[in-house]
């Protein structure tokens, strides 16, 4: 398997993998972390469409010219997870940061809105 | 916490490969659930451990070389707040890759880059392929 793997990487289609995703709720917002081992910052990518706020990234190994695998467990894979952010979210303050392999979301709550007097115009 | 004492090659049957030779991406899947996944790789000088654990430095894996093991540990550690959904492991793992070939111990390095762990292991001069020359008499 190790020798078709390394010889042709073009024609072999990575699987499609869902990430292993914790969603935490803390004192200063939201924080979702999502597993993707072997996706750099260059692989990844992070959209924000209204409510929908999707994640994807790609982990490729290719295997050096000579080396062979003598056994397997994982592979490279398309990394993609979507998630419906609450309207409780701040969307202008939602913050990524990746670090040896797990990507962290911080989704900060919204400021509550104050409470306001409404000047009434005299027409 | 996850004991796995299988041996270097031990756990291809000839039914697995054939299965993976029929079916590649579904081996992989397939495979037993110890963690932390270990590919295992090998070229003429050296042998290559590599490891999918993201979320953890360097500095917090126990790795040991022993005679005949490479010894994979460490803790996974888990966040305070109010879980709305938990699919990362968290815990205590270890992993025991057996390691028959002969390796030269002080030159053995590791590195971790983007959760993806990786150990060189060279290879002892007396477990690589050697030409010998034929004296005619």
């Amino acid at each position: 398997m190790a020798e078709t793997t390394a010889s042709r990487p073009e024609e072999r289609r990575l699987p499609r993998v869902k990430p292993a995703t914790d969603i935490i709720e803390k004192e200063d917002g939201f924080y979702i972390y999502v597993d993707m081992p072997g996706v750099s910052k260059e692989h990844l990518v992070i959209d924000l469409n209204e409510d929908e706020l999707k994640v994807s990234g790609k982990a490729e190994y290719a295997l050096p010219e000579g080396q062979k695998l003598g056994h397997v467990e994982f592979g490279g894979g398309e990394y993609f997870r979507s998630f419906t952010v609450s309207h409780i979210v701040d969307k202008e303050r939602i913050r990524a940061s990746l670090r040896d392999g797990v990507l962290e979301l911080h989704l900060p709550r919204q400021e509550r809105a104050q409470p306001r007097k409404i000047e009434i115009q005299a027409g | 916490m996850v004991i796995d004492l299988s041996p270097f090659y031990g756990t291809t049957t000839p039914f697995d490969r054939l299965f993976e030779t029929l079916w590649p991406s579904m081996a992989i899947s397939q495979r037993s659930v110890a963690y932390p996944p270990v590919n295992i790789g090998e070229d003429d000088a050296n042998l290559y451990v590599r490891c999918e654990i993201p979320g953890m430095a360097i500095a917090d894996l126990d790795l040991t070389l022993t005679d005949s093991s490479l010894v994979i540990k460490g803790e996974r550690k888990v966040e305070r707040g109010k879980y709305y959904r938990q699919e990362r492991p968290t815990g205590v793992f270890q992993r025991v890759v057996n390691i028959s070939a002969g390796i030269s111990r002080e030159a053995v390095t590791a590195t971790m880059r983007d959760g993806l762990l990786e150990v060189v292991l060279p290879k002892a001069n007396e477990s690589r392929p050697q030409k010998i020359s034929i004296e005619a008499v």
